[in-house]
């Protein structure tokens, strides 16, 4: 890659209070490249995509887009630029259809001074610069009807179709499953094609290194490294694809190294002591789609729930929890069976659940840590007039932060300004300080760096020798296999197979989550 | 938010220019600042205006004003609104004065009686709010055209005259010969709301519920039960200044409390209350009633021409919600 850099950036600095998020980072982008951005919870990736997207603006430091310094002031400035960036949450509207989105505001016109649409055209335009991608969709669909890996498309096609040159994506991949996965790296190449450059970060390794041109890699708000894509995927590469092959364990690892700084051993499961059930879930059925399951969760246990996205296991654990209504079956905890109606049901008989998307169901963003921390045990923290001692409500977050470990400036940060992992660990801090006898965690580690995840999971272990049941949801067989006692896996909101941890096999657990889609192709 | 942080540097650093610079930055200070220069320039114009009896009357106002502001406020932290406060106001003042004239219950059965109309009605919305999961906007509307509806049924349009002497002190009178007895009445409603928002567990969980209500309903808040109460409180709050307001009339009038609502949403607004739900502080709402209370007596003391006030008050709101948005957009 010997042509002058699409955008290059020295120096760039930003500080929020009490932490410099991006310290004098050099960092460019070539054209026609895909670049991955790693590093761990709060290392400043999501901060430099802001900064490049107009949403943040910088504090010192240069910004050369082709070739000529710019100052980003606004999201429209950087599209203007050619910058676009897919956010989690879509920027489409989603009443509108695909083709609309597409178009919307350059409308091709029938009649240029009537203003009338010429809506077939736009449909079947609309479909060309889809087909392009390779993306194959109904141009005259509404964008809420499509799943999110479908909205990131059109979203990136839209992008396109107005010039982007460069396409910024914070954790794209994070709640796909692994089929839209491939299909989206699929777009990027496409994209890589027509000279489009493509940055995205993501803490899925693995996934990371089947697409990238090159890495680069932050620590601390500093850039501390870069391998090109040759260099990372070489020895893996070449071992065919066989995914325990000790090329790309090396590869992995020396990322790794690069984004901790140390050896990060993972699935670092210990043997707990396996008691009596603490959960026992029995014949439940919900109008959310599960369909007589029962399941038992012993003290000390990590139970695996594996499946395909949308077999059914997060609605388990709301039907659990109380979150949705159970048309049928019973929950035991300790072997007494508890009527749970609604979430503080479950939370009094000692329930936890960790959900699965964080900054909508977990947390009180606009709150801080302390405040989220207590947010489940208020009333017992609270004197005989409601007063919340103040005293017990400090001591118990900063226990929290010190135990599980929690970077952050304060207690009294805000949980919105904390980097992902750290989010997370704040909502297991909200679980711990209730003492549940059973903890739900739906996708733990979803955006989580690799470093925390093992961290995390050293965590599970520790609780899990203290004789809390876990029932872990996990799309990653990697870690479902890595962490559980035992694993159950769904499809279609059925139990199709259970494991003993000397039972484990990919095949196997494959095999049962694809039960009755195998049965239902062959109709 | 930035609010927070700023002010914990502030602690930490010693640089004074950053001090005053998050004093700025904090709403009720800057709402406080700008009372106090309508004060020097009301001053200045008309030293009648800073005289004791004047003062009497503009506080008076005032706390009547963030009595109902402060009700408002609950609805607003849960992300709700609260539109019939105007009218409950006027139901409040006629029905307080028909249990005492027409059903000739003494004042300590009337006013108790008419708070516990006020807190089913309050219930009643919280029920639509949270069972049905309608906008507050909705059937606060509804009451709002109701509440009005049935002041007229009982009224025939006149006023219910002729209360009894102990009761109009309530909006009459002096602590002291100083302190206008609303004046007290507010600094209790004002040092409860205060309390419940800041110190308890049903404060917290009311700006949890408002800030993400389905994370606050996962870590098992009763959330249906807190806005409720929310929708409650706005409702009695209301009720109280009908009460006071009859009072000081010394009659339950029809027409008492028409527009209201606006200026008790607009001292919310003007005092940081977010509509997004969550954010905001009762002292925030207590000084832009004040802010308001101090602008009108003003207009009356200038004599601005009354035709006008609606739209000077307006255009302060206008103001003030620009100021937020632009503060807001930058701070991001
Ligand atoms: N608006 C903000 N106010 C205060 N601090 C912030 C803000 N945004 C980010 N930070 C802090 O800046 C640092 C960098 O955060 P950033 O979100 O860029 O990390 P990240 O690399 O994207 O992490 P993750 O992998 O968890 O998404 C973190 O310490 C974070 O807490
Ligand atoms: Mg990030």
């Amino acid at each position: 890659m010997s042509r002058e850099p699409l955008l290059q950036i020295e120096k760039l600095s930003k500080q929020f209070p009490g932490v410099q998020a991006l310290d004098a980072v050099d960092f460019e982008v070539y054209p026609g490249e895909i670049l991955g951005l790693l590093g761990e919870n709060g290392a400043g990736k999501s901060t430099l995509i802001k900064i490049l997207s107009g949403v943040y603006t910088k504090d010192a430091g240069t910004i050369l887009w082709q070739g000529a310094p710019v100052e980003i002031h606004s999201p429209h400035h950087a599209q203007i630029l050619g910058i676009t960036t897919i956010y989690q949450e879509l920027a489409l509207v989603p009443q509108l259809s695909v083709a609309e989105n597409i178009f919307l505001n350059r409308e091709p016109r029938r009649v240029r001074a009537a203003g009338l649409v010429d809506f077939a055209r736009m449909k079947r335009e609309a479909e060309a610069i889809l087909a392009d991608l390779g993306v194959e969709l109904d141009g005259a669909k509404k964008v809420q009807e499509l799943p999110v890996a479908a909205q990131q498309m059109v979203e990136i096609a839209k992008a396109i179709s107005r010039n982007a040159r460069l396409i910024l994506m914070d954790e794209p991949t994070s709640a796909l499953s692994s089929k839209e996965v491939v299909a989206l790296f699929d777009l990027m190449r496409r994209l890589k094609e027509k000279d489009v450059s493509v940055v995205f970060v993501s803490h899925r390794l693995e996934e990371v290194l089947q697409v990238v041109d090159r890495l680069v890699v932050f620590r601390d708000g500093k850039r501390v490294g870069e391998l090109s894509g040759a260099e990372a995927t070489d020895d893996a590469r070449s071992p065919s694809t066989s995914s325990s092959s000790k090329g790309e364990r090396a590869s992995e690892e020396k990322i790794i190294r690069l984004m901790v700084g140390r050896q990060v051993g993972l699935f670092p499961k210990e043997d707990a002591k396996i008691g009596e059930p603490v959960l026992q879930v029995q014949n439940l059925s919900g109008s959310n789609g599960v369909r007589n399951v029962s399941l038992t969760v012993r003290a000390g246990e990590i139970v695996g729930l594996a499946g395909l996205i949308g077999a059914g296991r997060t609605e388990v654990a709301r039907l659990i929890c109380g979150a949705d209504k159970l048309d049928a079956g019973q929950v035991l905890i300790q072997g007494k069976p508890v009527a749970i109606k609604n979430p503080s049901d479950a939370v009094r008989a000692g329930i936890g659940w960790i959900p699965e998307d964080r900054k909508n169901q977990g947390l009180v963003l606009g709150m801080d840590v302390k405040q989220n921390t207590t947010l489940a045990i208020l009333k017992r923290i609270s004197n005989a007039v409601g007063t919340v001692r103040a005293d017990s409500e400090k001591e118990i977050a900063s226990e929290y932060v010190k135990t599980l470990s929690i970077a952050t400036p304060s207690i009294s940060q805000q949980v919105g300004n904390l980097s992902g992992g750290n989010q997370q660990k704040v909502v297991l801090a909200k679980w711990l300080s209730t003492k549940p006898r059973v903890l739900i965690m739906d996708e733990p580690t979803r955006g989580i760096d690799v470093g925390a995840k093992a961290e995390f999971h050293a965590l599970m272990s520790r609780l899990a020798q203290q004789g809390i049941g876990i029932l872990m949801i996990s799309s990653e067989l990697p870690e479902i296999m890595g962490m559980s006692d035992r694993v159950i896996v769904m499809c279609q909101g059925r139990v199709t197979g259970e494991f003993d941890r000397a039972n484990f096999s990919q095949e196997a657990i494959m095999t049962s989550a694809t039960k009755f889609l195998a049965l239902d192709a062959l109709e | 938010m930035s609010s927070i942080s700023t002010s914990a540097q502030a602690r930490t650093g010693i640089n004074i220019g950053e001090l005053v610079k998050s004093w700025f930055r904090n709403t009720e200070f800057v709402i406080f600042l700008i009372v106090v220069i309508l004060f020097i320039i009301g001053g200045s114009i008309n030293p009648r205006f800073l005289q004791i009896e004047n003062l009497k009357i503009l506080t008076r106002d005032s706390a009547m004003l963030a009595i109902a502001a402060v009700g408002v406020a609950f609805t607003i932290l849960v992300a709700g609104i609260d539109l019939s406060v105007g009218s409950i106001v006027g139901l409040g003042g006629v029905v307080v004065a028909y249990f005492m004239m027409v059903w000739l219950l003494p004042i300590w059965v009337a006013i108790p009686l008419t708070l516990l109309l006020a807190l089913a009605i309050g219930m009643g919305h919280g029920l639509f709010v949270t069972k049905l999961k309608m906008h507050g906007f909705l059937i606060t509307l509804v009451t709002f055209g109701l509440a009005r509806g049935a002041i007229l049924v009982l009224t025939n349009g006149f006023p219910i005259t002729g209360l009894p002497e102990e009761f109009t002190t309530i909006g009459q009178g002096y602590i002291a010969n100083l302190i206008p007895i609303p004046v007290v009445i507010c600094a209790v409603v004002v040092a409860i709301a205060y309390y419940l928002l800041r110190f308890t567990f049903v404060g917290r969980q009311i700006y949890a519920a408002g800030g993400n209500m389905e994370a606050a309903r996962l870590s098992g808040v009763n959330v249906d039960a807190r806005i409720i109460l929310c929708y409650v409180l706005s409702v009695v709050c209301a009720a109280i200044v009908g009460i006071i307001t009859a009072a000081r009339l010394s009659l339950g009038h029809p027409a008492a409390g028409e527009g209201f609502e606006l200026q008790a949403i607009a001292a919310c607004i003007l005092g940081g209350i977010s509509f997004k739900g969550g954010e905001g502080s009762v002292l925030g709402v207590l000084v832009g009633a004040l802010l308001i209370g101090t602008l009108q007596n003003e207009m009356i003391m200038l004599n601005i021409n009354p035709y006008w006030h609606k739209i000077v008050i307006s255009l302060v709101l206008l103001l003030a919600i620009t100021f937020d948005y632009v503060r807001r957009r930058r701070r991001a």
